[in-house]
């Protein structure tokens, strides 16, 4: 079996576009989240969110302009540009051809199609921007990665919700093991902060309200006082290479890709289920032919909704058995927000971190424990000096879709 | 008065970084490097700079090549909104 390894990382995010020190304020509970207000041309909407402060600039072919790629693209270019620096991967005419892209997003390009409807339905029928669908299209961030390096392996996009870059990552890492790919760059994307997209989150009274005290302290993961979750904007991609290609090269790895899991909670559109969520676990930790006891850190979906928090930590237990009071769990979305179909991606580049540093990055805001959560979720501060040698990243979605992967030190 | 070649060109020197002296009533978009959708873009532009609606289906017109052929559309809609005016004008 030809084996997957991590040699590359890469973030656009609200603690910043440099993974490392998004880990090191992840390891101060620093928060990205902060009062952000959203324009529409029937109003404002006044909300909070992990926002990004500015895009990095990123060189594009020649003919093509940043004008038009949607936030998302932009997001997604520049993190992928970052993975790919970081691994040091150089294209050559030969390894473009076996090298492909595999991108999750969940609602895509959301504020080029809210520009687009406020052009056709406010203002003049006939005067939509010409190129709106190249901009809307929902394989447009992963084709602009595959045009900036010239890739003609496969080009991938998942939307799967709040699994959409875990599924990307997982399927990813199949094309390389099965052999239609020797590298791939794979991760998510997303950016939800426009108007419209802001209302209709807020319409399904799902987001938290707003800490009177903090603002950036009101995502509250696993915390009896949690009130549901904030959105976040981002995106984060990894290099996936073969490992034995990796090594000739003499990559520097930082770890190996070892398990995908994903399984469907089919009973409603929203409701997870323990059993589903403890299938996608229990799959991954078969293909990684694993035990729980193995997994020194896991990343939990933790979005800090009440049926989330619960299911989650139930669907640990099953899975985990004793060993699920033991391993550290947390859940960083209290910080960098839900970057729904970005989120698996971003929470995978911090567990990998988390794997580089030896170190676990907190659950921030968890102040008011609830006994219907008892497990280790790191409340507060980030612990250095802890043994992580293998990870456990999950990722939950609406619509049923639960992935989750598996990595560990290389060996 | 400005005319409605050194308008195009003013447009297409801007939008796609050219020199202006690159851009002649000959110069044809493939020349200039620009493709399909860099010329749906530029009609946009001129949409707006001549205050004109360029109609969606071009069936039976001429295609465009060069960018005197972008001023001729440009020319023939402003004169077929001039005859309109006087046409309304003289009615009223």
């Amino acid at each position: 079996m030809r084996r997957v390894v991590v040699t590359g990382l890469g973030v656009v995010s609200s603690l910043g576009h440099d993974p490392d020190s998004l880990f090191s304020r992840l390891m101060q509970a620093e928060s990205g989240i902060r009062l952000v207000s959203a324009y529409g041309s029937v109003g404002s909407h006044t909300g909070i969110a992990g926002i990004v402060d500015f895009v990095p600039r990123v060189s594009l072919p020649a003919g093509q302009k940043t004008d038009n790629l949607d936030r998302i693209s932009q997001f997604a270019l520049a993190a992928a540009t970052s993975a790919v620096d970081d691994a040091a991967f150089e294209f050559t005419e030969e390894n473009t051809r076996r090298t492909g892209i595999s991108l999750g997003t969940g609602m895509g390009a959301t504020s080029s199609i809210e520009d687009a409807y406020v052009q056709v339905l406010l203002g003049d029928a006939n005067r939509v921007k010409p190129l709106t669908i190249l901009k809307v299209m929902g394989n447009a961030a992963a084709s602009h990665v595959a045009i900036r390096y010239g890739l003609s392996g496969p080009n991938l996009s998942y939307f799967c919700a709040c699994a959409s870059s875990t599924v990307a990552i997982g399927e990813a890492a199949r094309q390389i093991r099965h052999g239609y790919a020797d590298a791939m760059i794979a991760g998510g994307t997303e950016s939800i902060l426009s108007f419209g997209s802001f209302k209709t989150w807020a319409a399904m009274r799902v987001l938290a309200s707003i800490d009177p005290l903090d603002p950036a302290t009101s995502c509250k993961p696993f915390s009896k006082n949690r009130s549901g979750l904030v959105l976040g904007e981002g995106a984060a991609m990894v290099m996936l290479e073969e490992r034995e290609s990796a090594k000739r090269r003499g990559a520097r790895i930082y770890g190996e890709l070892v398990g995908y899991g994903s399984s469907n909670d089919f009973t409603h559109i929203t409701m997870p289920t323990v059993e589903g969520q403890a299938q996608a676990m229990t799959l991954a930790l078969a293909d990684a032919k694993m035990s729980g006891d193995d997994v020194d850190y896991i990343n939990a979906h933790g979005t800090a909704t009440a049926l989330n928090d619960v299911t989650e930590t139930r669907a640990i237990k099953q899975v985990f058995g004793a060993h699920a009071y033991r391993v550290p769990v947390s859940s960083t979305k209290s910080m960098h927000g839900h970057l729904l179909g970005g989120a698996g991606a971003m929470e995978f580049v911090i567990a990998m971190l988390a794997m580089k540093h030896q170190a676990i990055p907190p659950t921030a805001h968890l102040d008011t424990p609830d006994p219907e959560c008892d497990l280790d979720y790191v409340p507060g501060q980030g612990r250095d000096d802890q043994p992580v040698a293998c990870i456990m990243s999950n990722s939950f979605a609406f619509g049923g879709t639960n992935a989750v992967l598996i990595a560990r030190a290389d060996r | 008065m400005t005319t409605t070649l050194e308008k195009v060109r003013e447009i297409l020197a801007r939008k796609y970084s050219l020199s202006i002296d690159s851009i002649t009533p000959e110069s044809t978009l493939e020349s200039l490097k620009l493709d399909s959708l860099d010329l749906i873009e530029t009609l946009f532009d001129v949409e707006d700079e001549f205050h004109i609606r360029i109609p969606q289906d071009r069936k039976g017109e001429v295609p465009i090549v060069t960018v005197k052929d972008i001023c001729d559309v440009i020319d023939k809609l402003i004169a077929q909104q001039g005859t309109a005016q006087l046409a309304g004008a003289q009615s009223q």
